[in-house]
């Protein structure tokens, strides 16, 4: 959207299912919803995350077997689908966050070079 | 792990669909509402808190649409989408769907027919257990001869390999098949080696196989196993006949067994004898011909099992090694080049350049009707195509890419390809029965007691090849039409339909390409199946010039040895001269049964001619008037056999020149306006330059001696004998029964033993027959096609037609409206919309006379056969009336639109303007 006032970053492709990971083993089971406004409260609404775009990511990791989704109830009593995360995505949140890293002080490396 | 678990999910996801849209549909709903709960805490109303949830979320349908694609495969849906969308086009135009399923149910089902065949010959393995690793034993002769004979190994041969060759697990020999003599009717059977069943993994319907040593001692074990279909036709599958006894040719016999019918023997040809007996009772089979006795013997076929861990070159070096170790003897007659093994299947000669041509020539001729098939659903999808424009037009406007577009038509084609090749393929296994009755018709005029044997029931290669052509034919018909579609610029096309006046020249140029070569297509069938019978009408009617009625062939096995065997023929031939019912006997060269054509040398005129070999009142025996000279001597005939290549070398000649008896054609061709008789000629009688020398004695008439399908163009008549390719020839008097009565009596009295090893027939019933059926199955093969061609052709001139007239309506109105004539209008829109139809029917006449002439210079060798029976290649009526005939057939299937034409009324039409 370029009529905001702050400039907001695009999710780069891949590190979504990376965030979502590490949201839910911060915060514990967690609906889209609070998934999305966990994200929002971190990123200090940097983040530019339209809440439908969770939905692919939520889908993907869940098929990988990284995530479960069970009907629960909230605090307010209504119906919603929380997300936790399993075993195996506990084991896959550490080697992408190591992998992650590893790329990250790479690019930060080149970065530093070339100025 | 993750990806194998994804990717199972995704298919999952495939079939619960439904739950899972529901699933989300919920999950969105629950968001949407936690959402407004918080606006609404933030103060807002519910209503404007609901709002801002749907804004804060964004496009709902977005999100789904991307949650779908991950979840699954998205162009799985797509194309069921497109599936479902074309099926239901495809049902709201019955007639077309119709037409279009049954034109390519044709064309699918020629050509899935052939394939079937094909599969059923050369690509099916053998019916045994593990095909893969049984191989055929296969020798090469450095003299580059081919055929059966490169399949003939001696028993020498048998156990040599058999013990010595350490790849094989096991092989197995089993004879050509065998004509023996029961108590009132012969039979064929092979002998094999009692491991013949076991090893191949063939065990007994009913009853059992042979055992281990059931071929050890010689004439120890009279059992035999019966074939499934002898058994079903002869003691109508009663299974009570296990322990039962046949007599064949004076030895009781047991019957210990029946073989599956799924077991269609394993011969180089299709056919399956009528029981199979150890190889150790041969001799009892064939009393007087002992293979113990003569080891040159080739009688067996191999099959060999690779041992698991061997591979086929592996096994062919060692296999390669031992039989050119023993074949390196001086007796043998052809050297042994190389020993190959080749993969099993029916026709073990499956590579053979002449069958691959056969072949590939018949799946040309069904591939051009499959071709006038797609030519005519091309057109009728183009004429779809330009009624659907709107519809394409608005769908392009709403945002579907080309490709989706482009795609969604060819799913329609594709669809209704595969409908049409499902009903092809239905009506090919029909074709199939058919064509099996009648070839199982042929082949028992050719001889009798052969069985064909062939799974001719579809199999998996089959299926696979009729889904891949309907594929294939699906995207070649619907490939064009579909882009076509496509490219018109939107405005025009949602616009009134783009009017009739400025319809795009492109589209028009490919329809009447398309009429032009489905057109030249049938002519091209058309022209040929004319040709085939007008040869098969000449075929039933034609003369050999032979007095065949009454002429009567007499092949036997008189010895191994030629020089006796010989000696032993002519003593039969004597007593046979005796007989009273015989009129007249000799000894030579069979009409209609294989030909030898060597160089002949005459002066500074050399050429191919056919030869063969006549005994003294061989001419009188066949009938074959003599016009000029006398014929031949006994003491001319009797003198020591001629063997190709031996006695006749070009530095050493003999004494005296033999005798000769030219046709009246090769007088004229060596010796043009001379005098033949006393000339002397040379032949080369081995193909390799061995000269001998000849002296013409007499002429005789042109006669139809190689084939019934032309006199021959040359024949020179030999004076004596050679081993193999002569029989004795009787023309008897009275009626048949008695004299073939009479002489087998005489044979008897002659020797008993031989009786079992004569074949006795008719020159009418065998070889004459067996070619008049040849011709009129090729012309009814070749009318059908051409039949199918042009029924197709019709329907797509129709179409065409009917088409034009109904686009151009509007402009006919106008015509109409100022002052044309009808006769202007069908001029305007008929006659010039048959224009490509007339350029076909020219480019098809061109195309067949140049394969007819091609397959005229096939006629240049003297002994090739003349499908045509004579009928000139070039011949103008056939051209011209097949060409006439094909524009009434347009001219009939433009009739209705053109009708309609005349009787627009330019009021209704411009009504619409």
């Amino acid at each position: 959207m370029p009529s905001e006032d702050k400039p907001r970053i695009q999710v780069l492709q891949g590190t979504l299912d990376l965030i979502v990971l590490r949201t839910l083993t911060t915060i514990g089971p967690q609906h889209a919803y609070g998934i999305a406004s966990r994200l929002q409260q971190v990123s200090e609404d940097l983040l530019n995350l339209n809440q439908g775009t969770l939905y692919p990511a939520l889908v993907r990791l869940e098929q990988q077997g990284w995530i479960k989704g069970t009907w629960g109830k909230t605090e307010s009593n209504r119906e919603a689908k929380f997300y936790a995360i399993t075993r195996a995505g506990e084991k896959a949140l550490k080697s992408e966050t190591e992998r992650w890293r590893r790329l990250s002080g790479l690019v930060d490396k080149l970065l530093l070079e070339e100025s | 792990m993750a990806a194998l678990r994804r990717f199972a999910l995704k298919i999952l996801s495939l079939v619960s669909r439904g739950r899972q849209e529901r699933d989300l549909d919920r999950e969105i709903a629950a968001h949407l509402a936690l959402m407004a709960d918080d606006f609404e805490l933030r103060g807002m109303t519910r209503a404007d808190a609901q709002l801002a949830a749907r804004r804060a979320y964004g496009g709902v349908d977005q999100a789904k649409e991307l949650h779908r694609d991950e979840r699954s495969f998205p162009w799985v849906e797509q194309t069921w989408q497109d599936v479902r969308h074309a099926g239901r086009a495809l049902a709201r135009t019955p007639a077309f769907t119709l037409v279009a399923i049954a034109t390519l149910a044709l064309g699918i089902g020629v050509n899935t027919t052939l394939f079937t065949a094909y599969n059923a010959l050369a690509l099916k393995p053998l019916p045994v257990s593990k095909p893969q690793e049984v191989v055929r034993i296969k020798r090469w002769f450095d003299t580059g001869a081919r055929g059966d004979i490169q399949f003939a190994f001696s028993t020498g041969e048998f156990a040599h390999i058999r013990e010595r060759c350490s790849g094989f697990s096991s092989v197995v020999a089993t004879s050509w098949p065998l004509t023996v003599v029961g108590e009132r009717e012969t039979f064929t059977g092979q002998v094999v080696s009692a491991n013949y069943f076991t090893d191949l993994g063939v065990t007994a319907r009913i009853g059992r196989t042979f055992l281990p040593d059931e071929d050890r001692a010689p004439g120890a074990n009279p059992v035999i196993v019966l074939s499934f279909p002898f058994w079903q036709t002869r003691y109508s599958g009663d299974p009570r006949i296990i322990g039962g006894l046949i007599k064949i040719a004076g030895t009781s016999f047991t019957i210990i067994g029946v073989t599956p019918e799924s077991f269609t023997g394993t011969f180089v040809y299709p056919q399956v004898p009528n029981f199979w007996a150890p190889l150790s009772m041969q001799a009892q089979l064939q009393p007087g011909n002992d293979w113990q006795r003569s080891p040159g013997n080739y009688r067996l076929q191999l099959l060999a099992r690779l041992k698991p861990d061997v591979t086929r070159s592996g096994a062919q070096a060692e296999v390669d090694t031992l039989v050119r170790q023993l074949t390196a003897t001086p007796e043998a007659r052809d050297k042994t080049e190389a020993v190959t093994l080749t993969r099993t299947s029916f026709v073990a000669d499956s590579d053979d350049p002449r069958f691959r041509a056969f072949v590939a020539a018949l799946m040309l001729i069904v591939g051009m009707v499959l071709m006038v098939a797609c030519a005519n659903l091309a057109n009728m999808l183009l004429a779809r195509g330009a009624a659907r424009q709107r519809e394409i037009g608005v769908r392009l406007a709403l945002g579907a890419s080309r490709g989706r577009v482009v795609a969604h038509l060819l799913t329609e084609s594709v669809l209704l390809a595969l409908a049409g090749g499902t009903a092809g393929v239905i009506l090919s296994i029909w074709t199939s029965r058919l064509l099996w009755i009648e070839l199982a018709r042929l082949l028992a005029i050719a001889g009798p007691g052969i069985l064909l044997s062939m799974n001719l029931n579809p199999d998996y290669r089959v299926f696979a090849y009729a889904i891949l052509l309907s594929l294939a034919t699906g995207v070649l018909f619907g490939l064009t039409p579909a882009l076509q579609s496509v490219r018109p610029d939107l405005i025009t096309s949602l616009k009134q339909e783009g009017t009739p006046l400025g319809q795009r020249l492109g589209r028009s140029k490919l329809r009447g390409l398309l009429v032009s070569a489905q057109v030249a297509v049938s002519m091209i069938l058309l022209v040929f199946a004319g040709f085939l019978t007008r040869g098969l009408v000449r075929a039933q009617s034609v003369d050999t010039g032979l007095q065949s009625k009454n002429l009567f062939l007499l092949f036997a096995e008189y010895d191994r040895d030629p020089a006796k065997a010989a000696t032993r023929e002519r003593l039969l031939l004597e007593q046979l001269r005796s007989l009273p019912q015989v009129r007249s006997a000799a000894t030579g060269g069979v009409p209609m049964m294989g030909t030898w054509t060597p160089q002949m040398i005459a002066g500074d005129r050399r050429g191919r001619t056919l030869g063969s070999y006549a005994s003294s009142h061989y001419f009188e025996s066949t009938g074959i008037p003599l016009v000029r000279g006398r014929d031949f001597l006994a003491q001319e005939t009797n003198l020591a056999p001629l063997q190709a290549g031996a006695g006749v070398h070009g530095s050493s000649r003999a004494a005296a020149e033999r005798a000769a008896i030219v046709s009246e054609s090769a007088a004229r061709m060596f010796w043009p306006g001379q005098d033949p008789i006393g000339k002397q000629f040379q032949l080369d009688m081995d193909f390799r330059g061995s000269l001998a020398d000849f002296e013409v004695v007499g002429v005789a008439k042109d006669v139809r001696f190689a084939n019934l399908t032309r006199v021959d163009p040359s024949h020179v008549y030999l004076a004596g004998y050679t081993a193999g390719t002569t029989a004795i020839l009787l023309q008897v008097e009275g009626d048949h029964a008695s004299a073939l009565k009479a002489i087998r009596k005489a044979i008897e009295t002659f020797d008993p033993a031989l009786l079992a090893n004569v074949n006795l027939l008719a020159l009418e019933d065998g070889p004459l027959r067996l070619q008049r059926s040849m011709a009129s199955a090729f012309g009814m093969f070749a009318v059908i096609l051409a039949a199918l061609a042009l029924t197709l052709a019709g329907v797509g001139i129709y179409g065409v037609m009917t088409y034009l007239v109904t686009q151009r309506a509007k402009e006919v109105g106008i015509r109409m409206a100022l002052g044309a004539s009808q006769a202007g209008v069908l001029n305007a829109v008929v006659v010039r919309g048959l224009r490509p139809v007339f350029s076909g029917i020219a480019i098809g006449a061109v195309i067949a006379g140049a394969l007819s002439s091609a397959l005229h210079t096939t006629l240049a060798f003297p002994g090739s056969i003349d499908l045509l029976y004579g009928v000139p290649f070039y011949d103008p009526a056939t051209f011209l009336g097949l060409a006439g005939f094909l524009a009434m057939v347009a001219a009939a299937a433009s009739f209705a639109p053109a009708r309609r034409a005349m009787r627009v009324d330019p009021i209704e039409a411009l009504r619409h303007e």
